[in-house]
């Protein structure tokens, strides 16, 4: 055991597990929401979209994230307001979006001279080169978005639950709707540091999918998906160290197998239930 | 003469562009029931979201003589994502009035008063229960608390008898009726049949609207007003409810 922990003294990790529980803790939040809304795809295309931003940032020498946060937020405004339009097909308008995002990402990094070396970190994360600022910016975001979900916990649940009726009871549903939207978007793009374009989404799904085999409480689902996020992508950072995997992968494989498992135990314990009862 | 609660003034409203109901007019007055019937795709959820202030109106107006009265609104059950992670509590604690929406936590009184009315109706201990887990007659009992606890001046129901128990539409008619002693209410169905007994006078939507100041329709005034034919043709059982029900 304490030559598990020696990795602890190295900073890098100890920065990595941190990225590791922010990021947890954050996704636990949005992703609760984007779980009970539906509206998985929408991430996808926040998700994928940003990468044109990465790559328009990399061509003008800019920082990749501010980037990536200026497209995802841009994608998930545009996508909120079709949606409230109603009269274009929003699944369509998303996988436009969606692809446009890689394409342009993919030519602006082709345009731009020279190798981009991190290009692949971006794809598939890089949470073990996690510096002080990223730590300090996810950190702020997430406390941001605690403080956000506690003032503002039933009109979020209000509107994400039946937004013609918040909207009779007088509750700016479209202030809501796009200040979650922007929540989605920053959230997204700053998890991509830590598992990557490719992997982001499970962060914001299975640890919220493993928590509703407990509870169909949303208040509840965020602190154990929260935890099931924490315990999923510190045991794949460990693995990953260990077994010289990469960490993104690691984390999302994890994360998996931890839902299964749960799953399998929930369900067996069930049936034993029944049996019984 | 009492003032109207509310004035339909010869609109036409729809979605998108598309006009679903034209030259609607209609006046309702206080403590009226009026049953808003019709085939489906006919305009009834259209006229009510309208009315609701949900829909832009194309042409005419909505006037309300006495302001906007306070509204409750049970939506159509297929409106409704069962899935949806959320309480048989919450869900009525959000039909609450919004002053203090921001606050995290609701105020004791009004936790107050959603447990007197889940108690009154039986919800009590179905409180935490999310409502995927609840049968059409308890969601149903869910959602017209939701619509209630803020003590409406008008009461809006879709189609309120989908998927529930004979038993529980019995309930809903006598629940109603008392309801009705302090607030106007509109129910829309698409089945005469069921709410003919309720209701005091109808309302027959396709794509315009005619109003019968009465429950009772024969079949020589629903030709006249030229209401849809589907709906007498549904068979003999909207008419002898019709015809063999005495209303006050």
């Amino acid at each position: 055991m304490s030559e598990l922990l020696t990795i602890l003294d190295y900073q890098f990790f100890r920065h990595a597990l941190a990225a590791a529980l922010l990021t947890s803790v954050l996704a636990a939040m949005v992703g609760t929401y984007i779980v009970s809304r539906k509206i998985v795809f929408i991430g996808g295309g926040i998700t994928h979209a940003s990468f044109g931003g990465i790559g328009l940032a990399y061509y003008m020498g800019l920082n990749p994230i501010m980037g990536a946060a200026v497209f995802g937020i841009m994608t998930a405004l545009g996508i909120e307001w079709i949606s409230g339009k109603g009269n274009i097909r929003e699944d369509s308008a998303i996988a436009i979006l969606w692809s446009l995002g890689m394409a342009l990402g993919i030519i602006f990094v082709f345009m731009t001279p020279g190798y981009a070396p991190n290009l692949m970190s971006f794809l598939f994360g890089s949470i073990l080169s996690v510096g002080k600022t990223d730590l300090y910016t996810l950190a702020g975001f997430s406390l941001l978005t605690l403080f956000i979900f506690t003032v503002f916990f039933r009109p979020i649940l209000y509107t994400a639950f039946d937004p013609e009726f918040a909207k009779i009871k007088g509750i700016p549903v479209g202030t809501y709707r796009y200040m979650m939207s922007v929540i989605m978007a920053l959230a997204i793009v700053l998890s991509i540091r830590t598992v990557g374009i490719i992997l982001v989404l499970s962060i914001f799904t299975i640890p919220q999918i493993t928590a509703m085999l407990f509870t169909r409480n949303f208040a509840l689902i965020i602190p154990l998906a929260a935890l099931w996020g924490i315990t999923g992508s510190v045991a794949g950072l460990f693995a990953a160290y260990y077994l010289n995997i990469p960490s993104g992968a690691s984390i999302i494989f994890f994360l998996t197998i931890q839902l299964m498992v749960v799953k399998l135990i929930v369900t067996l314990q069930r049936q034993v239930q029944r049996r019984s009862g | 003469m009492k003032k109207p609660l509310l004035i339909l003034d010869n609109i036409r409203t729809g979605y998108n562009s598309d006009p679903v109901l034209r030259d609607v007019s209609l006046e309702v007055y206080p403590l009226d029931f009026i049953g808003v019937i019709g085939p489906n795709g006919g305009g009834k959820t259209t006229l009510i979201k309208a009315i609701l202030g949900l829909l832009p109106l194309f042409s005419g107006h909505i006037h309300f003589p006495s302001g906007r009265p306070k509204t409750g609104y049970l939506p159509q059950a297929s409106q409704i994502d069962r899935s949806f992670p959320i309480t048989v509590k919450e869900v009525i604690s959000s039909g609450l009035e919004t002053s203090d929406k921001f606050l995290p936590f609701l105020s004791s009184a009004k936790k107050e008063k959603v447990r007197k009315m889940m108690d009154e109706t039986g919800l009590g201990s179905l409180s935490s229960r999310p409502i995927g887990e609840l049968s059409g007659g308890q969601l149903q009992k869910t959602f017209l608390c939701r619509a209630l606890i803020d003590e409406p001046a008008l009461l809006i129901l879709d189609e309120p008898n989908t998927h529930v128990d004979k038993h529980f539409e019995q309930e809903l008619h006598e629940w109603l009726k008392e309801l009705n002693k302090n607030m106007t209410i509109l129910l829309v169905s698409h089945d005469i049949g069921t709410i003919s007994p309720m209701v005091k006078t109808i309302a027959c939507v396709n794509r315009t609207l005619h109003y019968h100041p009465s429950n009772q329709l024969s079949e020589e005034v629903l030709k006249v007003y030229n209401c849809p034919v589907d709906l007498i043709a549904h068979g003999p059982v909207p008419h002898r409810v019709l015809k063999s029900h005495d209303h006050e």
